[in-house]
């Protein structure tokens, strides 16, 4: 699976979570979507989780705030 | 120390004065030795439990960064178990004994369990939590460990931060007591301005309203309606100006000497939702809980439907409980965490409904709702008991007794010009979040800033309270 795909692959996740509108990029950060906030950080999280069928660690988790480093993170994990 | 006693006035200008004349190697040290000073001003022994935790978690640190696998883990549970039992035994050991002691006599079992009746030493909440981001962000291999034990030591005991915060991340300090930092006019006016205006929030407004405040509280039981839902309003004011007084003193006090803290207040009054208000106050402990706290319970509970809200109770009751070892903190926390649970499950409801109604008054609504509900937490972050709490809560309305307004310890004048202190607060709050505030203070004429630094200073002078009150968080 290359980053492309996960980027893909997360636009799914993200129409799930949210109630806005989001065109998921891998430049889009927390600050570009009012409701990705550190509540629905959680929620989305466990969604990915699901998605990818991966699992964060506790320090992992507040560091993956934009998409490149939510999809890179993923990537890590799927290939460990 | 407080900041607003004598003593500083002559301690902060000594030790900027001689931090900026010593070599740069040296400085760390000379700032080691002063933020002692600070400390020991107080009870001077306590500086020893100081440097015993400093040490452990020093310790600590290095062998998580040495160690491999559940070793890592060990280590950073002694670190934790250390800073958590130096606080369970100053702060909560005997609310836990008097607690216990009572269920038992419910039981009616007479063991009883006597009180230490320690004095908490100063901060101690606050350098705990600082400790314990250190060797947390160690273990999260965010933060290499400190190699230089007084590197470290400063990092805990920077006076500015010491005893009321903010919570720093070592990620944004230690970096910074290696580096040189030469003298900038610029650090010099921007910290000194923001000192000024600290002092303009806690002398002129904070510890004003506390003299109403204390009158209506320490004897609720004499006021209803109108005087006791006007005292907490005004506690509202005071704890903020209070706090975000200390917070810019702070901040501005190391800004002088050219190191930068996170801010640590935004704001809060202007949040439209609960979850915004905790984003904009007290920043660092509201993120400590959100980050050491929330995201692990939550991420535990990941299966569990509901676990947000499960997380939230939680991490608001212990955010509560951090406040002080007193149910009135507990109360005041879960009501937090009841808000927040409200909100997250309001939350996508409100945001389809605000597809359909006008923007600025959906914000004027959750504006007001919050700022409402922060002062209802309010009647128990203040009441000097629970049962103060709740009769004030059933007094609040009918909103009679208008009339007793002006026999709560102010005179018209003073009550006058606390509202025009408050008004000045908000219209450059305002100018903050739409003009850029400093940067827009900064395009004035000279004469112009100079005309509002006077007007601040002469209103400390004329209309400060000068009495030397405690900061409130002090206590914590």
């Amino acid at each position: 699976m290359t980053k492309a795909d996960v980027v893909s692959k997360l636009q799914d996740v993200f129409d799930n979570v949210f109630v806005e509108d989001v065109k998921v990029t891998e430049e889009l950060s927390a600050n570009d979507v009012t409701e990705w906030d550190s509540l629905s950080h959680i929620t989305l999280i466990v969604a990915v989780e699901k998605a990818f069928k991966v699992r964060f660690g506790m320090g992992e988790v507040e560091a993956a705030n934009n998409v490149g480093g939510l999809a890179d993170l993923i990537l890590k994990k799927l290939q460990a | 120390m407080l900041f607003n006693s004598v003593e500083f006035l002559l301690f902060f200008p000594i030790v900027t004065t001689l931090f900026f004349v010593l070599p740069n190697r040296w400085r760390w040290l000379f700032l080691l030795i002063a933020s002692c000073i600070f400390y020991m001003a107080w009870i001077p022994i306590y500086v020893t439990i100081l440097f015993l935790i400093i040490i452990v978690d020093y310790v600590a640190a290095r062998k998580i960064e040495a160690a491999s696998g559940g070793m890592r883990k060990l280590f950073l549970l002694v670190s934790v178990l250390a800073n958590v039992s130096l606080l369970a035994l100053f702060k909560y050991y005997d609310f836990f004994c008097e607690n216990f002691t009572e269920l038992l006599h419910l039981l009616h079992l007479t063991w009883k369990f006597p009180p230490l009746n320690l004095i908490l030493p100063i901060g101690l909440s606050f350098h705990t939590f600082q400790a314990l981001a250190y060797t947390i962000e160690v273990y999260n291999g965010k933060q290499r460990a400190e190699t230089q034990l007084g590197i470290y030591a400063l990092y805990v005991m920077f006076y500015p931060q010491l005893v009321a915060g903010p919570i720093e991340r070592p990620q944004n300090l230690i970096h910074q007591f290696k580096e040189d930092h030469p003298f900038e006019a610029h650090n010099v006016v921007s910290g000194l301005r923001l000192m000024l205006w600290g002092f303009f929030k806690k002398m002129v407004i904070a510890d004003r309203l506390g003299i109403l405040v204390n009158h209506v509280y320490n004897q609720p039981h004499e006021y209803s309606g109108i005087p006791l839902l006007l005292a907490t309003y005004c506690f509202a004011y005071q704890v903020y100006c209070d706090f975000s007084g200390y917070s810019d003193i702070a901040i501005g006090a190391a800004r002088v000497m050219g190191f930068g803290l996170i801010r640590n207040f935004n704001s809060p009054f202007a949040a439209t939702t609960i979850q915004d208000f905790w984003n904009r106050w007290h920043i660092s402990l509201s993120s400590f809980f959100r980050d050491f706290v929330y995201v692990p319970i939550a991420l535990t509970f990941r299966a569990v439907p509901g676990r947000n809200a499960l997380a939230a109770l939680i991490t608001m009751a212990l955010a509560g409980l951090w406040h002080g070892a007193n149910w009135t903190y507990v109360i005041y926390g879960l009501l937090h965490g009841f808000y927040l649970v409200v909100y997250i499950y309001w939350r996508q409801l409100s945001l389809r409904l605000a597809k359909h109604v006008d923007r600025r008054l959906h914000q004027l609504f959750g504006l007001l709702f919050t700022f409402n509900a922060f002062c209802f937490s309010c009647i128990f972050f203040r009441g000097n008991s629970v049962t103060d709490a709740v009769w004030i809560v059933e007094h609040l309305f009918p909103l009679n007794n208008a009339d007793k307004v002006g026999d709560l310890g102010l005179t018209g004048g003073e009550i006058l010009m606390t509202i025009v202190a408050i008004m000045i607060l908000e219209f450059v709050q305002y100018m903050e979040r739409n003009k850029g505030g400093v940067a827009y203070l900064e395009k004035q004429k000279l004469t112009t800033r100079w005309i509002c630094y006077y007007t601040l200073f002469f209103y400390i002078l004329v209309l400060g309270e000068f009495g030397g009150a405690r900061f409130i968080y002090f206590q914590f």
